[in-house]
């Protein structure tokens, strides 16, 4: 027994070794991996603005009556918000987009109807999400302008010359000061995370292909385990770099908090990294040529996780098609828990389900392409 | 016809082995044996089916009928075990370019399985043997073909086969890396390594112990070099020298006897039976047709004869 696995250990060792010298000795590479992430994420983080909509709201209702229902409706009706959960009290909002359940959530104070109809100041509170993707500035100038035509209205009903303004007071929870960077860089990580995965295992396996290397290969006793394993480390090993690379430029340009668990963080960006791993050999199975693997691994792993991750659209934004097609997208997972770990500090308590969908997604790939990978030639 | 398939000296046994792309054949129905110790050459035009035949026996390509026994393992149940106890070098240039001389040979050594001391110890061997220890830290991808060739077989040899299947080793190398990594070759085959190689060089294959005629996926004939001559190009061969050589040839091919007149090289070569024509007739016919003859000799038939005797006939086997 212990010759097999002394031998499967050699072979690794060789694979990976291998596998290694053609990363350091591949400048295009190296630029893929840690240089493009950091331009990336400069440019995005300097120069994107986000448009908002369909923001779910939750309500916290204290004052039940005609006039609050009124107010909720106005929030709805103009389209930028979606009605959510009602919740009992206040205390009940943190835990709610702490899960991801709202993105905002609305505060009427008890003798809202009393107070408007003695034409008294009335503060009302909207409470957003910092961390979620959208642009917390532009929420807040929403809805105040919705207040403010709510306003309009009680004037032009109630006949009323001075009107009772209705005073919207933001408070803006885990990105206080609204700054796009915190959560793009959570997004950018899960990008260039995919990216670097998917392409570039699929591209070293169909290099390997059109160099004839691959029947060299085929022509050793080399398992196709061996192989899939021998290939995977090193990326890996490449991706932990670029995950810290890409932390700490975020922390030391955009100021990115790290709130939670750096080893929670590690262990979803190896579940994250295995899955685009795994998807990319799965790519380098279907094809042998590094022109179409380029192009499968964009289609299957760069453009879902820019576009469908969360990353620069908030997933509760999109029409019902897309949302159900991100379901199945391991990056969406991926953006979710890191924005819950860095901004929130959420531990394993909150983020277990998106462990659970990258585990899942991880096991399947790299079982699949394992399987499916032929030591046959034609 | 059907030959034992554990014969205990025969380091290959192939039985009827077919391998078809759709409905196109590129190997069919072929059978032959290679002895331990021997250089057997595979010899056929391009798309003849010399490689095909080679990946089916390294355990590669399934076949789609037939089998084979390499070093004892059959190749459609346990193409694992082959792979155990063959080498490979495949006709595709296939080392990392951009990795050293030695850290090729690392790799290779490694997806063998071979621990880290007796690799080394192998190295040091291996670099004797190739000649390569100059170039241990060169980078492959900026050394001269000759010397690539060589760490390719280096590589291959690394695990010490039984076996090395070699597809076209010397296709785009200079004579004399040829030369040298043909003395290499029979160098392992007289160590008791069972070589089996295919080639365009015609001289080469005069270094093989036997050789097997591929035409369009048929085994067309298999003997040693002076068996080959013997049967597929009989008779004397006259080299003449001269001038208008070329345009005569029609008359000399007129003699009885003649059997085969050909350009060849500067002048021409011409082929008859000695029991019914002689060098004068030949001559004379030459003349007769114009030329002028400065020289005429006897030589030997070569390979090249053989194969484009046999390749002009192929269809025949069908
Ligand atoms: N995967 C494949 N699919 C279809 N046809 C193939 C395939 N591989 C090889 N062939 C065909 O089979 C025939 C034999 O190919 P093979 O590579 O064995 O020839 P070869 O004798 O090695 O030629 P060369 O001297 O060019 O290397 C060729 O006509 C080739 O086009
Ligand atoms: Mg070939």
């Amino acid at each position: 027994m212990r010759q097999p696995v002394a031998r499967f250990f050699i072979r690794v060792g060789a694979l990976a070794a291998k596998e290694a010298t053609h990363i350091r000795r591949d400048p295009r590479v190296l630029y893929l991996a840690l240089g493009m992430p950091v331009v990336m994420l400069l440019l995005f983080g300097f120069g994107v603005s986000f448009d908002i909509d369909r923001i779910p709201l939750a309500v916290v209702d204290r004052d039940q009556s005609e006039a609050s229902r009124r107010l909720v409706a106005d929030f709805v009706a103009s389209g930028d918000f979606v009605q959510g959960a009602s919740l009992a009290s206040e205390a009940e909002i943190e835990p709610l987009l702490r899960r991801g359940g709202a993105a905002a959530a609305l505060v009427i104070p008890k003798g809202l109807s009393r107070d408007l109809a003695r034409g008294e100041d009335v503060p009302v509170q909207v409470v957003f999400d910092g961390s979620d993707g959208m642009s917390t500035t532009q929420a807040l100038a929403r809805a105040d302008a919705i207040a403010q035509a709510a306003t309009m209205r009680i004037r032009r009903e109630g006949g009323l010359s001075a009107a009772p303004p209705l005073r919207v007071s933001a408070w803006t929870r885990f990105n206080p000061t609204g700054r796009s960077a915190i959560y793009l860089v959570p997004g950018l990580m899960a990008y260039v995370l995919a990216m670097v995965s998917v392409l570039l295992t699929a591209l070293t396996v169909a290099r390997e292909w059109e160099r004839g290397s691959m029947e060299q290969l085929f022509a050793t006793p080399v398992g196709r385990l061996e192989i899939v394993v021998g290939k995977l480390l090193p990326y890996l090993g490449l991706g932990c770099l670029q995950v810290l690379l890409v932390l700490a430029m975020g922390a030391w340009v955009f100021d990115v908090p790290m709130r939670g668990s750096l080893f929670l963080l590690g262990v979803v960006a190896v579940l994250f990294m295995l899955g685009m791993l795994g998807q990319g050999l799965l790519v380098s199975v279907v094809t042998r040529n590094q022109m179409v693997a380029t192009q499968g691994a964009m289609m299957s792993s760069m453009l879902p996780s820019m576009l469908l991750s969360g990353f620069l659209f908030p997933i509760e934004n999109m029409p019902l098609p897309l949302r159900t097609v991100s379901a199945a997208i391991p990056a969406r997972y991926f953006v979710h828990a890191l924005r819950g770990i860095l901004l929130k500090g959420n531990g394993i308590a909150e983020i277990w389900p998106d462990l659970l969908a990258l585990s899942g997604f991880a096991a399947l790939v790299v079982v699949v392409s394992t399987v499916r990978f032929q030591r046959r030639l034609a | 016809m059907n030959p034992p398939a554990t014969a205990p000296d025969h380091a290959i046994v192939v039985e009827d082995l077919s391998r078809h792309y759709g409905p196109f054949r590129a190997v069919d129905r072929v059978s032959f044996h290679v002895e331990r110790g021997e250089i057997f050459g595979w010899l056929g035009a391009n798309g003849a089916g010399k490689s095909t035949t080679i990946r089916m026996l390294c355990g590669l390509l399934q076949p789609t009928s037939g089998d084979a026994t390499v070093a004892g393992h059959r190749i459609s149940r346990d193409p694992e075990g082959v792979k155990r106890s063959i080498g490979y070098m495949s006709q595709k240039f296939s080392l990392y370019l951009d990795l050293t001389v030695e850290a090729n040979m690392e790799f290779f050594g490694g997806a063998y399985g071979i621990p880290r001391r007796p690799l080394r110890h192998r190295m040091e061997e291996i670099v004797g043997l190739t000649g390569l220890a100059e170039y241990r830290g060169a980078t492959t991808g900026q050394l001269p073909g000759g010397i690539r060739q060589r760490l390719a077989l280096g590589c291959a040899m690394l695990h010490r086969p039984e076996i090395l299947f070699l597809d076209e080793p010397t296709a785009g190398v200079d004579p004399v890396s040829r030369r040298d990594f043909w003395r290499l070759i029979r160098r392992l085959a007289g160590e008791g390594t069972t070589v089996f190689v295919t080639t365009h060089y015609m001289d080469e294959a005069e270094y093989c112990a036997r050789i097997g005629l591929m035409v369009d996926g048929h085994l067309v004939a298999l003997d040693d070099p002076a068996g080959l001559k013997r049967v597929h190009v009989p008779g004397r061969v006259l080299d003449v020298r001269g001038e208008g050589l070329v345009a005569a040839l029609p008359t000399a091919r007129e003699v009885p006897g003649v059997m085969a007149a050909e350009p060849f090289g500067a002048g021409v070569h011409v082929r008859f039976d000695t029991g019914t024509c002689d060098d004068a007739r030949v001559l004379g016919a030459l003349r007769e047709g114009g030329a002028r003859v400065a020289g005429a000799e006897p030589v030997e038939a070569t390979l090249e004869d053989v194969f484009l005797a046999v390749v002009a006939r192929g269809k025949e086997w069908e």
